[in-house]
């Protein structure tokens, strides 16, 4: 007996299961059932389960009888003069979509060539194994799959377009590429229309050679006189967005440039950029620290002396001010209101990426590195024919991950610039390396690519010939100058006085529980205990009773809360972290006593 | 200072009549660890630093008729928690020598040891409350393989004071006091625990050989106090890996070197050298009260002097609670407490202090309130 589950719930019993599950495919395809639905006969429960169900993954397959598609060359032919559609030969149950369950008991051939009598579908193209990034990778079929996944991975990090609208979108850490090329060395999938809008990645010349060391270990070198010419140039948009909120009691933030007798009010010049609306004008060049939108709200907590003053409540500054580190044009404000009936503002400052040393590169076959230095074109090495590359990049990166696509998309990089034509690179069916190589030797270079080169700075022969070659190269997302922080003074916390932490607050970097343990281990006492002298304070302690008393510095008196004038006052010098552990140890009940000896 | 003996013999041997005792003197002070170094930390380091990378080299072979023992991490830290049941119990029984060349005596004792339980030999139980019977049947051919008799079962259950007797090929026994199925079911766990021969705790008994061709037995399980009262033991090479067992049988300083071998054979079986003397460090400290106490919560850790490095360790209130009502004092002698209080650790250069004289009198500096420093 078989158990039939449709939708996961169990709703009857069959005697003779794969019967049914090839019942419910013949119905299917001849249309009685819906398209969506899959069937599958599970032999090792003994049940047939059936699944209509939203949020399936499904795959299309061309369906295959006797060992032939059913999608024959007549109706390729009649597809292609726009007689036929797609949907068309779906109705037909020429063309299925498989789950993953029903998929598990499919036998599907790659190519029409391999074809047997026990296949049951034939892929609709080799490219369609791959999902959407993956097709976009040329030659993947020859690389270490691992590589392949990491290509996708740098693939989806690439500046581009990522929207056509940017201009008027206001989304966190966008980033536009300023100049984009298809690639030379291209896959069907570039064919598709979406891909022609959101184009990414420059076609460059790249030379595989150590060059005076600045690419090791995975770094590249760039030509800096490419980017002066604008290689790779990105616009970074960071939005700052604000809001006129109205409190109880009628009182309101107001948005505007502030009056001179706000508490917290900046000096003029910051406020420089704003017209009269409180708002930075678009073109406006602003700097760190900046206002963009100036604000200011009524006080937060009202004090007992302010109670008695007079007049009008003095207001609070409450601006937003360019970030710390960044800086830029203002490119954009919109004005627009919330759903409580708010003023809203939103500014999108401008700020254009050259490429520096640290910026984050890849190539479509895995291979992702960071600048390790910008070199002057007459520094870069040099073929023959004068041909300066614009990136070099380290040959110990092949070995280890072999990833043959690079090298293949350099050589057919190569022949589709000399020839001025793409390339085809889609895995399985794309050109074969002999072709592009006898092809590149007709262009009277090389059949393997390499070519004689000079060093830029000596203008001596290298001894090897190197692999030159042109090849698209994506720059990723993860800028240096979003990343770069340091701290020497700075912001603490108001509790503890330890340095604050994160990036976005100019903190500092923790030297944390196995870091101190490592001065321990050295023996560095003093060192260990001035790196920590961060928060350090000197409190007055009653030598008789051990607790915190009170002491005037400057006349040099004090007293004791317990023992009063005449008590012995000792200062101590400790962290104010250790302080509040004294503080908090009297508030659950405990009594610290502070027994101070000699200073030594 | 002292030179050891050794030293002095091993630099006569290699520099014959050239051997100066003052360049040695030299030599020893120097490779000397200067007072004041932290050797706990470094120890700690050493071990930690080199355990770090061998979390993902611990490899596991299924299937093999190897016995498997706890390796890698796992093992560290049973070993540094001092655990009271370790996952894997191994022994290696070492047989004196006129047994130790004789394979079928080794084979004979080797079978003699294997705890065998009711359990094993029974095929099926039927747990009668009508009848406040349990019936156990057994398989007359696993019985015989085993060499045992219905009688030689019944025989070991005459002192539970059940009614037992038996009838073709099963045995039962009558609880007349049982009143509820729970009753009888925990009387039939009890049942089946019950040895028939062998030393308990002894699973599996395996034969190992060395190229000299004598046989030492690995064992799952360990018994080291029944299996060292055997005669045809060899106990001076005999050890179990369970040091909380050696630390009892065999006494502190054989647990100490224990635990310095396991620590030793986990870290070279994946291929990581420890210098010894780390390892001597930390086994020392484990067992220096006499206890093996493991390095945590409730051992070492949990332990030390200092209030506010116990309490920095761990569960915090507790120990400041305890600390406050038993009245204890914080000497600010240990790293921990004075780096949270931003003091000179008492390590390294913080370990020297410089008092100075003025005209050779004792300094008499007294606290008082005036007294600011």
């Amino acid at each position: 007996m078989t158990f039939v589950f449709v939708n996961g719930r169990l709703v009857g019993q069959t005697d003779d299961g794969p019967k049914l599950a090839k019942a419910l495919i013949i119905d299917r395809r001849a249309g009685k059932l819906p398209k969506g639905l899959n069937v599958r006969f599970r032999e090792e429960t003994d049940s047939v389960m059936v699944n209509a169900d939203s949020g399936r993954l499904v795959r299309a397959l061309i369906v295959v009888k006797n060992g032939k598609p059913m999608v024959t060359k007549e109706d390729i032919n009649l597809l292609e003069g726009n007689h036929l559609t797609w949907d068309d030969l779906v109705a037909a149950g020429k063309i299925e979509y498989l789950d993953a369950d029903e998929e598990e008991d499919a036998y599907v051939a790659l190519t029409e060539k391999e074809l047997t009598d026990r296949h049951t579908h034939l892929e609709i193209s080799p490219l369609s194994v791959f999902g959407t990034q993956a097709s976009l990778l040329p030659f993947i079929n020859h690389s270490n799959p691992h590589r392949n996944v990491t290509a996708v991975k740098s693939v989806q990090q690439g500046v581009g377009i990522y929207s056509n609208n940017y201009l008027i979108r206001m989304d966190n850490d966008s980033m536009i590429a300023v100049d984009q090329q298809v690639p030379v060395v291209k896959t069907k999938m570039y064919e598709n229309d979406a891909f022609k809008t959101h184009v990414f990645g420059q076609n460059i010349v790249v030379a595989v050679v150590s060059y005076l060391g600045y690419n090791m270990d995975d770094a590249i070198i760039i030509n800096k006189s490419s980017v002066d010419r604008g290689l790779f140039r990105a616009m970074f948009f960071r939005p700052y967005k604000i809001e006129e909120t109205k409190y109880i009691g009628g009182q309101s933030d107001y948005i505007k440039v502030p009056d001179k007798d706000v508490i917290g009010y900046r000096s003029e010049d910051s406020y420089k950029f704003l017209d009269e609306d409180g708002i930075a004008y678009p073109s406006a060049k602003v700097e760190s620290g900046d206002v963009l939108i100036g604000r200011v709200s009524p006080p937060r907590f009202v004090s007992s002396i302010d109670k008695f003053r007079l007049g009008v409540q003095k207001q609070v500054e409450s601006s937003v001010e360019c970030r710390t580190g960044e800086s830029g044009i203002v490119d954009n404000v919109f004005l627009t209101s919330t759903a409580d009936g708010n003023k809203y503002v939103s500014l999108k400052v401008r700020q254009e990426r050259r490429v520096e040393i640290g910026d984050k590169f890849g190539s479509r076959s895995g291979q992702k590195g960071v600048v390790g230095m910008l070199l002057d074109e007459e520094d870069m090495p040099f073929t023959y024919s004068g041909i300066i590359p614009d990136l070099i990049f380290s040959p110990y990166s092949l070995p280890t991950r072999m990833s043959m696509a690079y090298l293949l998309e350099l050589l057919g990089g190569k022949v589709g610039a000399l020839g001025g034509r793409y390339v085809d690179g889609t895995p399985f069916s794309g050109e074969d390396e002999e072709s592009m190589r006898k092809e590149l030797n007709s262009y009277g270079f090389r059949e393997n690519g390499v070519e004689t080169m000079y060093n830029g700075i000596t203008g001596e022969e290298m001894k090897t010939k190197i692999f030159v070659g042109d090849m698209a190269y994506i720059r990723l997302k993860h800028f240096v100058s979003n990343k770069i922080q340091w701290r020497a003074r700075g912001p603490i916390q108001l509790l503890t006085r330890q340095p604050t932490e994160g990036k976005s607050k100019s903190g500092g970097l923790r030297l944390g529980e196995m870091e101190k343990d490592c001065f321990v281990a050295y023996g560095a006492a003093m060192s260990l205990k001035e790196r920590f002298d961060s928060d350090k304070i000197s409190i007055p302690v009653c030598s008789k009773c051990g607790m915190i008393a009170v002491y005037n510095v400057k006349k040099k008196t004090g007293y004791c809360q317990l023992d009063g004038e005449d008590a012995p006052i000792k200062l101590i010098e400790v962290s104010a972290s250790f302080k509040i552990l004294l503080d908090e140890l009297k508030s659950v009940g405990i009594y610290p006593k502070v027994v101070v000896g000699r200073k030594v | 200072m002292e030179i050891p003996e050794k030293y002095i013999k091993a630099y006569k041997a290699k520099y014959g009549d050239k051997a100066d005792l003052e360049e040695l003197k030299k030599i020893y002070e120097r490779s000397l660890i200067t007072a004041g170094e932290d050797v706990g930390v470094i120890a700690a380091q050493s071990i930690g630093e080199a355990s770090t990378q061998l979390t993902l080299r611990t490899k596991h072979t299924a299937g093999l008729t190897v016995i498997n023992t706890t390796s890698g991490l796992p093992r560290l830290v049973e070993i540094f928690d001092a655990k009271k049941e370790i996952s894997t119990p191994v022994m290696d029984i070492f047989l004196k020598l006129e047994y130790a060349k004789n394979k079928q005596k080794i084979k004979d004792f080797a079978d003699r040891i294997i705890e065998i339980k009711i359990g094993d030999l029974v095929s099926s139980y039927d747990v009668s409350i009508r009848k406040k019977s349990i019936e156990l049947f057994f398989d007359r051919e696993v019985l015989k393989a085993y060499g045992f008799t219905l009688r030689d079962v019944s025989g070991k259950l005459s002192n539970l004071k059940l009614n037992v007797h038996a009838e073709e090929d099963k045995l039962v026994v009558v609880d007349k006091g049982a009143d509820n199925v729970k009753k009888l079911i925990k009387l039939r766990n009890k049942l089946t625990e019950i040895t028939l021969s062998g030393i308990p705790g002894i699973s599996r008994a395996i034969i190992n050989q060395d190229k000299e061709g004598n046989s030492w037995i690995k064992t799952i399980g360990t018994n080291l106090e029944s299996i060292l009262q055997l005669e045809e033991v060899d106990i001076s090479r005999t050890v179990s890996n369970d040091i909380i067992e050696v630390s009892k049988v065999l006494g502190i300083e054989a647990a100490r070197n224990l635990i310095v071998e396991e620590v030793n054979n986990t870290l070279q079986n994946v291929g990581l050298t420890v210098d010894l003397r780390h390892l001597f460090l930390i086994a020392d400290a484990m067992c220096m009260d006499g206890t093996v106490r493991g390095i945590g919560r409730y051992g070492l850790s949990g332990e030390t002097e200092s209030v506010f490095a116990r309490a920095a360790f761990e569960i915090p209130l507790k120990h400041l609670v305890e600390a406050s009502l038993y009245h204890e004092t914080d000497e600010f002698k240990y790293v921990a407490n004075n780096v949270m209080s931003n003091q000179v650790i008492p390590v390294g250069t913080g370990s020297v202090k410089l008092v100075v004289k003025e005209d050779g009198t004792e300094d008499k500096t007294k606290t008082s309130g005036k007294d600011k420093e």
